[in-house]
């Protein structure tokens, strides 16, 4: 059985591997490199809660939690690259005896890091939920009163939903009450009293029900609930920091932006010109320091951090398979532990949601006494994940708070950076970070190195989302590359019609990614009497958006000469930088591209005579 | 057990009562429980998946279906005229012993010019109007954080007495809102506009980002939809626009159609790209009850923002219209003492069959 294992090890670590390596203009074609991305569940839950729908491929995530629902975390041991390395480094960096190996693999109390770190997470993403309740009764009245069934004035209907509504509201509060006594050590409400109380709002709730008629209040209360949510979802209400601490996100970003740069300094054979990442030190150095931490806490990520891990923690409670020890045969030496990759206590009462079913165990016991078994006993297992509710309370509130404080803090509403410059077909900025998981799989398969991963340009939360920086590279003009390759639509697909605004698109115009500028101080032609243009010759658009006028004058020594000097027509400039990239003044071009007039916002529109209307823009796809 | 036990694994068996408990297999009811549960849950999150799953891609960001808004005029007959220009002897400052005694008589000589303007247009007066449980929507411009005698913002006054006007009427509920240049706070306080308003009974609406929505304009300048100061018109049934009449450095002067700029939402500053196309917009965008265009003071220089009383010329008209543009445009000429033609937004609003100016059939001039 561990052999089966490290054989999917090799195959699904070497199809990460070969799907990172061909994520190339070169060797692209069809393939489905996003495939790892568009696989993991947290992607395609946060993304479910952040943008209430589920993009394209993200359905591969349910099939992975349909699996571990069966099977347990067979993702974490099986099929994850980033827990497929830990393993390896693991194992490169053991220089333990088998008693120190037992005890290194046991049970810790900070194993349930990893759920406070989801609770947060998810937090972030559903902040959206807190308005949407409060605002969900009018919107289930108004449902109700528009409801064809009870139209014709029947005000009677009306009140009796509101009693419903108040009467619901009123039993959820006194089961709230309930929990908190219990957890807080409040006074307990007095049982008789309670149980009146609860009885008559019963009878309240079965008979508003039945008066207002429950076909009518279970539309009004879907289609409220819908609305609601529908409402509340855009406007500063929910951001996606799943992508920090996603291993698959982690990894390719981490691949991408340090690791592959690094490979092609030394062979020479990744890229056909070297590639820079912007401050990717700190991406790289965070990646090894999780791979170096499995020497002396195996499985650091994937037992302390992995959010993930803690995602298919919950779901691992379902499982229909796991480990079981035969309490009989069992003698209680622990050889069990030596190599258990999750801490999941096989040599006692089995933790089912730290289990990565590695089946090491079963390998290493001397006397038979574990199997991977079908619907073992209950009773010998701990089903739940053993986390605090004080801790799990905490990580939530965090989340909540901690979202308003970064998105409050500037750079998406007001402040926004001119450096901001989003790659072509990104959604407008507020919905981008509610989409992006910062995988920079754009940035792996962007040709010409201007896909940068970004710092704090667009506050704390877009850190590692992808800017496009002109000193790096520049938009090639027949390339919607990124497009293709993002897994959650924060980079919608696009064509190159859409991109160019040619054919069905021409009414539309291009895509604009931001507008180029001059800085007439430092252009040749402008500031030092110098025949120069560079930008004019590789401006791709047609007509070219820079257009010069000759002027003649008369320089210091009494010559007259003869000058084209360069000006923007910010109507055809589609932001593409390659002006900027090719200006001979390096160091702080004299043509540079900022963020104004990207046609992805409205409000970061420039011109008026290219703002569009919205609507139509998504038509496009 | 078939095969032979070691000694510990014997001991085991005898603690456990010689039965173990892992040679058992499952029972019914936890097959069913376990596997229902799976299938159930297993059954629902992929259910629940593929109800979200978005094949098109872009499902997450289709905007909101654009509002648009309703047609708030009111018919009147065509023996009466559109427009009513009521002039009444302007209040000297030096004949009040108190500020406030000034601002009563103000506010009473407005509500006597606008109830007087109405009783023109038709016989019911105020009641064609604004009926019983009509909701009101009064825009009066408070742009600026400017005292009311500098002449840039709507007089209190003026907002004041209508809003009573409409509420003695029988208007359920009156709304006073603007999206002002300047802070939304500052502007209604120090214009006195707010205060004015909430002691004559209005509700105050300023704008927050939540109150906005796209609106369909489909116009010249806005083709397709605009960010909207939407909320307060979300009940509304009537709508009334009570502007100042004032020059304007880049459109040369705003009276009651420039006056619905203050509805829009932002990056709204690039209208003044084209600017007369915007106001022309405003006349498709906004078919209001009434507009009136507060004449006593005016401000002639400086503008739109003013700032000195020098450019202030106090006068004692006030133009109550069902027609913007031919309320502006009589304001402009004889008010402003600007030439028509100037006005490159009124001749636009014209050519595109948006309004007609002011025809001496349709105007009348009162004093009261």
């Amino acid at each position: 059985m561990v052999k089966i294992r490290r054989a999917y090890e090799v195959l699904f670590l070497g199809l990460f591997l070969f799907f990172l390596f061909i994520t190339d203009l070169r060797y692209l074609k069809g393939w489905p490199v996003s495939l790892f991305l568009e696989a993991t569940p947290l992607v395609a839950l946060a993304t479910a809660l952040t943008t209430h729908t589920i993009y394209r491929n993200l359905v591969w995530g349910l099939v992975v939690i349909a699996i571990t629902m069966m099977l347990g975390r067979v993702w974490c041991n099986w099929m994850c690259p980033f827990g497929i390395m830990h393993h390896f480094f693991g194992w490169i960096g053991n220089r333990r005896n088998t008693k120190q190996m037992i005890e290194v693999n046991r049970y810790r109390k900070i194993y349930a890091i990893k759920y406070y770190i989801l609770a947060a997470m998810i937090a972030m993403a559903g902040l959206w939920i807190i308005p949407a309740a409060l605002a969900s009764p009018r919107l289930i009245l108004k449902a109700y009163k528009e409801h064809p069934e009870s139209q014709g004035g029947f005000r009677f209907g009306e009140a009796v939903v509101g009693l419903f509504l108040i009467a619901a509201i009123a039993y959820g509060l006194i089961r709230l009450y309930d929990l908190a006594s219990r957890w807080l050590k409040l006074g307990v409400i007095n049982e008789r009293s309670r149980k009146i109380a609860t009885g008559i709002l019963g009878i309240a709730l079965f008979g508003g029900l039945l008066a207002a008629g429950p076909g009518q209040v279970f539309d009004a209360v879907g289609s409220g609930f819908a609305q609601a949510a529908e409402q509340n979802k855009g406007n500063d209400t929910s951001t996606l920091q799943i992508g920090l601490l996603d291993p698959i996100a982690l990894t390719v970003r981490s691949m991408t932006t340090s690791v592959l740069p690094t490979v092609h300094m030394a062979t020479e054979g990744v890229y056909t010109e070297p590639r820079e990442y912007w401050q990717a030190w700190v991406v790289g150095l965070i990646f090894f320091g999780f791979l170096i931490a499995n020497w002396y806490i195996p499985r650091f990520f994937c037992r302390v951090v992995c959010p993930l891990g803690a995602l298919l923690g919950v779901f691992s409670r379902f499982a229909l398979w796991r480990i079981d020890r035969d309490p009989v045969r069992c003698t209680d030496c622990d050889l069990c532990l030596k190599s258990c990759e999750g801490a999941s206590d096989p040599h006692t009462d089995l933790r089912k949601s730290e289990c990565f079913v590695c089946l090491n165990c079963i390998e290493d016991c001397p006397h038979d006494a574990l199997q991977f078994r079908f619907l073992p006993r209950k009773a010998s297992e701990v089903t739940l994940p053993a986390v605090g509710r004080r801790q799990m309370l905490l990580a939530g509130a965090f989340g909540l708070l901690f979202f308003p404080m970064t998105r409050k803090s500037g750079g998406v509403r007001k402040n926004w950076s001119k450096a901001t410059i989003r790659p072509p077909g990104s959604v407008e900025e507020d919905e981008f970070l509610r989409r992006c998981i910062k995988c920079d799989q754009c940035i792996r398969v962007c040709p010409t190195n201007v896909l940068q991963p970004a710092v704090f340009e667009s506050g704390l939360e877009g850190l590692w989302t992808p800017i496009m920086i002109s000193k790096m590279g520049w938009c090639e003009l027949n390339c919607t590359l990124c497009s293709q390759v993002c897994p959650t639509g924060a980079i919608r697909e696009i064509s190159i019609a859409e991109k160019l605004g040619v054919g069905p698109f021409e009414s539309k115009g291009p895509i604009k990614t931001g507008t180029a500028f001059y800085n007439q101080g430092r252009c040749l032609p402008w500031a030092m009497d110098t025949e120069c243009v560079v930008c004019e010759e590789v401006c791709p658009v047609s007509p070219k958006a820079i257009f010069t006028r000759n002027v003649e004058i008369v320089d210091r020594w009494g010559a007259t000469l003869h000058l084209k000097r360069p000006f923007i027509d910010a109507e055809k400039c589609i932001g593409c930088g390659i002006c900027e990239h090719e200006c001979p003044v390096k160091d702080d071009p004299a043509v540079y591209v900022t963020a104004i007039g990207e046609t992805r916002s409205k409000t970061r529109s420039l011109l008026l005579s290219l703002v569009e209307d919205d609507a139509q823009d998504l038509v496009s796809v | 057990m078939s095969e032979k036990l070691t000694r510990t694994q014997q001991k085991n068996l005898e603690r456990l009562g010689g039965v173990n408990p892992a040679d058992q297999s499952f029972s019914r009811r936890q097959f069913v429980n376990q596997v229902g549960g799976f299938g159930l849950v297993a059954g629902g999150a992929v259910g629940a998946g593929l109800l979200l799953k978005d094949k098109w891609g872009m499902e997450g960001v289709k905007p909101p279906p654009p509002v648009k808004l309703k047609d708030y005029s009111v018919q009147i007959s065509p023996s009466r005229p559109n427009m009513v220009v009521v002039r009444s002897p302007s209040l000297v400052t030096e004949n009040f012993a108190s500020k406030e005694l000034e601002t009563i008589a103000r506010e009473e000589q407005a509500l006597r010019m606008v109830k007087a303007a109405m009783g023109e247009m038709s016989e019911h007066g105020v009641k064609h109007f604004i009926t019983r449980g009509d909701v009101v929507v009064i825009k009066p411009n408070v742009a600026f954080d400017k005292n009311p005698d500098l002449g840039a913002t709507t007089s209190p006054d003026t907002v004041s007495a209508v809003v009573k006007l409409c509420l003695a009427n029988g208007a359920r509920k009156v709304i006073v809102c603007d999206n002002p240049i300047n802070n939304p706070e500052g502007c209604f306080f120090k214009t006195k506009v707010g205060d004015a308003a909430l002691r004559a009974g209005a509700e105050l609406m300023m704008p927050q980002s939540s109150y906005f929505e796209p609106l369909y304009v489909g116009g010249e300048t806005i083709t397709g939809t605009w960010n909207m100061f939407y909320r307060p018109f979300r009940e509304a049934t009537k709508v009334i626009g009570i502007s100042p009449v004032k020059d304007h450095n880049l459109c040369k002067a705003t009276v009651t159609l420039k006056n619905w700029y203050g509805l829009l939402g932002n990056p709204r500053a690039q209208f003044h790209q084209n600017i007369h196309g915007i106001i022309s917009d405003f006349a498709l965008m906004m078919k209001p009850t009434l507009v009136i265009a507060d004449g006593r003071k005016l401000l002639m220089r400086n503008g739109p923002t003013g700032g000195s009383l020098n450019d202030v010329k106090k006068s004692d008209t006030i133009v109550v219209g069902t027609d913007s543009v031919s309320v502006d445009s009589w304001c402009i000429t004889r008010l402003l003492e600007k030439q028509r033609h100037d006005i490159i937004y009124l001749d636009k609003v014209i050519k595109r069959g948006l309004g007609a100016d002011w025809r001496p059939q349709y105007l009348r001039e009162i004093s009261v």
